[in-house]
């Protein structure tokens, strides 16, 4: 039984924040959620834990409609991050993990683990007021999995966090996944999606655009992209006999050259061949997710313009609009 | 398990939001602060007579005639300082004879006395007082001293007299309890009714004015602690995981008995100094100082009333900030609330003064029973001993049956508004919360 994004409609007066959405998530995956600001990612998520209501389709979880879950079906990292200002670290994560119906000592037990294992045994007794943002984040993560929810739902996880906290926060969430959990975040970073996802969906104003599992979806345009490597001149000056072919990439080590659709890889390798040049490597590859982006939204990923009236502020203006 | 957890859930936030509450130095200054302004209110009354004491009318008293002056002062004395109860007085003069007539003069400009008499026989026999003053004292005064000078050239007079069958007779002056007719007993108020009202009335605006302050007090905690869920951005990670109806119902209990809890470190050290202000007055005025006047009238039914009425009163008033403060983004805007806010309870305010003072209009009944007023009006008429049990009770049930459905209205709003961001808070954005829910 999986997460099922079923027919999902929601609007904010004149703005429609998700237009018929739908889309499945294996459980155990690790599903990226991919879209720019004002795609409808917080939006569906909110609707799932209950702070929103759709205002048709519904959001099912091994067939249970969310509306009749309970709370502790979902761990959520709400991309307004936020704890109590003066409560200590260890404190609140209990207290989170206790409205979630987790037991005080064992909560106590599991919040110091997780402390532990991201580096973090310091932060227990500090006020959240005293930690920087990323240490902030990284409590707020915490208290969304304590309770061990079946489902994880994380918005924007890894934004505004450090290189090495980065790489923290993605080995838990290849952990949570081989302990059987389904982990959905949400992201604009499309190389943080390639390199950690199973599945992702590709969504544009409220719309599906794309969506299946990372080859799949990367393979969805029809482009192709080779990677070669020659000795010699890097510039690949022959590539020009061969229409339908563009430079990407240019490097030292390897070249990326995207085809049109039609081209055969072969056509480059042959060409290569016969202007003499001496390939060390040859590859096959699939578009980047950034590249697939582009060619089904018709612009980059963090390019803003286009939202009605709540382009604003994408995180408020959904629900400042709710009683409209 | 729902029901289970539902209560767990507002157990859990009451039980945060009173330990924040309790521990943060705001609530220690307040207690602090409260406590000793109660401790001296209850202490006035000691300080008042303290003072009084020291605004005794000295009066000198001169005369060329042999004894005249020891006599009228004598007189005055016993006329002008009634005895109110066993070994107590209402003493308002000390009258003292003195030789120079000058002297005496100067040291009313001095202010050592406050009036200096000279008692001048005339030829025909009569009496004539010559009341030297300086401004120290008081019209009301002056009048006694003329109805003592009265009765001394009365008195003085029919000595002069020689013995008749019927001589004049000095009028019988006895001062008696009113309710039950005979004398006061030893310790007991004189003039029962007047001293023991003016007492209840005393305690009945202490009440009032302390529920009145601490119900916007305690709201306005309840409000600013919603907002700063939502400015800290905290809320959306709590209304994931617990539903608006705990987090309203748990806010308003956990700051509720963290109100309580300082609205009885306030009242505790008050009343302590009250019975102690008895004894201190026993001790440097002398038994039987009456100052203990408003410690009679605070019965434990009053003080049990008073804490009903306070709780019951502040889960509405709570309520109504839950849900004003839902609808705020920042905490600057809580200063436009504030105001509006507090029309209800000041509304009450003004029909519970005037039924401590006795009235019993119809407008002041109509306002016992209404459940935003009542826990100061009902309160007023409870203090001053105007209030039928049938009426406490009806007004009691309101209170209860009004909680809940207005708590109900305000977790609707609450539940909008939460999540709202960047709106100004007006009344038609608070109209299209409960309608939307």
């Amino acid at each position: 039984m999986s997460l099922v994004i079923d027919h999902l409609s929601k609007r904010f007066g004149a703005v429609k924040a998700l237009d018929d959405l739908t889309f499945e998530v294996a459980p155990g995956q690790v599903f990226g959620f991919l879209g720019a600001n004002g795609a409808g990612k917080t939006t569906t998520m909110r609707i799932a834990v209950g702070v929103l209501e759709a205002d048709a389709g519904q959001i099912t979880w091994e067939g249970r409609p969310s509306t009749e879950l309970p709370r502790s079906t979902w761990g959520y990292l709400p991309e307004e991050r936020g704890l109590y200002p003066r409560m200590q670290v260890l404190d609140q994560l209990v207290f989170f993990a206790q409205l979630h119906g987790v037991a005080p000592d064992r909560a106590r037990r599991e919040a110091n683990a997780w402390l532990r294992r991201f580096r973090a045994e310091d932060l227990a007794t500090r006020k959240a007021e005293q930690l920087s943002k990323g240490n902030q984040q990284k409590i707020q993560f915490i208290a969304a999995v304590l309770h061990e929810p079946p489902v994880l739902l994380m918005d924007e996880p890894f934004t505004g966090l450090d290189p090495v906290n980065v790489m923290l926060l993605r080995e838990a969430f290849l952990e949570l996944r081989d302990r059987g959990r389904t982990v959905v975040f949400s992201t604009h970073q499309m190389e943080v999606a390639e390199a950690l996802c199973e599945a992702v969906a590709i969504v544009d104003r409220g719309r599906m655009v794309v969506g299946g599992s990372i080859r799949d979806v990367r393979r969805s345009t029809g482009r192709r992209q080779v990677r070669i490597s020659v000795a010699g001149d890097h510039r690949l000056p022959w590539l020009a006999a061969v229409p339908g072919t563009r430079v990407i990439q240019a490097g030292m080590d390897r070249t990326a050259v995207e085809l049109d659709e039609g081209v055969e890889p072969d056509a480059v390798l042959a060409a290569a061949i016969a202007a003499g040049a001496r390939v060390l490597h040859f590859e096959l590859a699939d578009p980047s997710l950034e590249q697939v982006f582009i060619d089904h939204v018709g612009r980059p990923v963090d390019e803003e313009v286009h939202l009605a009236p709540d382009a604003v502020d994408a995180a408020d203006a959904p629900a400042a609009e709710a009683l409209a | 398990m729902s029901r289970f957890a539902a209560l767990r859930g507002i157990r859990l936030v009451a039980m945060r939001e009173l330990i924040e509450r309790i521990r943060s130095r705001a609530f220690l200054f307040s207690t602090l602060l409260l406590a000793g302004l109660a401790v001296v209110v209850a202490l006035i009354p000691l300080g008042v007579r303290l003072f009084d004491r020291a605004t005794i009318s000295r009066v000198a008293i001169v005369s060329a005639e042999p004894g005249l002056a020891a006599y009228a002062a004598g007189t005055l004395d016993q006329y002008l300082n009634v005895r109110l109860e066993a070994g107590g007085s209402t003493r308002q003069f000390t009258f003292e004879t003195a030789t120079d007539e000058v002297a005496a003069r100067n040291e009313v400009l001095t202010g050592h006395f406050s009036a200096s008499i000279t008692l001048v026989r005339t030829p025909a026999r009569g009496l004539e007082f010559r009341v030297y003053s300086s401004g120290g004292l008081g019209t009301d005064r002056a009048q006694l001293l003329q109805v003592g000078a009265f009765a001394v050239g009365i008195l003085d007079w029919t000595a002069s007299q020689p013995s008749t069958v019927s001589p004049f007779i000095q009028p019988g002056f006895e001062v008696l309890d009113a309710s039950t007719g005979g004398a006061s007993g030893a310790g007991a108020m004189v003039a029962v009714d007047a001293a023991d009202y003016a007492g209840r009335r005393i305690v009945g605006i202490v009440l009032v004015v302390l529920s009145f302050l601490t119900l916007v007090f305690y709201g306005m905690w309840v409000a600013s602690g919603v907002v700063a869920e939502k400015t800290s951005r905290v809320m959306e990670l709590l209304i994931s995981a617990a539903n608006a109806e705990d987090l309203v119902i748990g806010k308003i209990l956990g700051i509720g008995i963290a109100g309580l809890v300082q609205v009885l470190l306030v009242l505790v050290p008050a009343l302590l100094a009250l019975v102690a202000s008895s004894a201190i007055g026993d001790a440097v005025l002398g038994p039987g100082s009456g100052v203990s006047t408003s410690l009679g009238a605070l019965s434990p039914a009053l003080l049990g009333a008073f804490l009903v009425y306070f709780v019951l009163g502040f889960a509405l008033y709570a309520a109504l900030y839950a849900a004003a403060g839902s609808l705020l983004s920042r905490a600057e805007d809580l200063q436009i609330i504030a105001l509006p806010l507090s029309i209800p309870a000041v509304a009450g305010y003004f029909p519970a003064v005037l039924a401590l003072s006795g009235s019993s209009a119809w407008f002041i009944r109509v306002a016992s029973f209404v459940p935003f007023w009542s826990p100061f009006v009902m309160l007023s008429r409870i203090a001053v001993g105007r209030a039928e049990a049938w009426e406490v009770a009806v007004s009691l049930l309101l209170l209860v049956v009004t909680v809940p459905v207005v708590t109900l209205l305000a977790i609707r709003v609450y539940r909008a508004g939460v999540l709202m961001y960047g709106q100004p808070p007006t009344l038609r954005l608070y109209w299209r919360a409960i309608r939307g829910g």
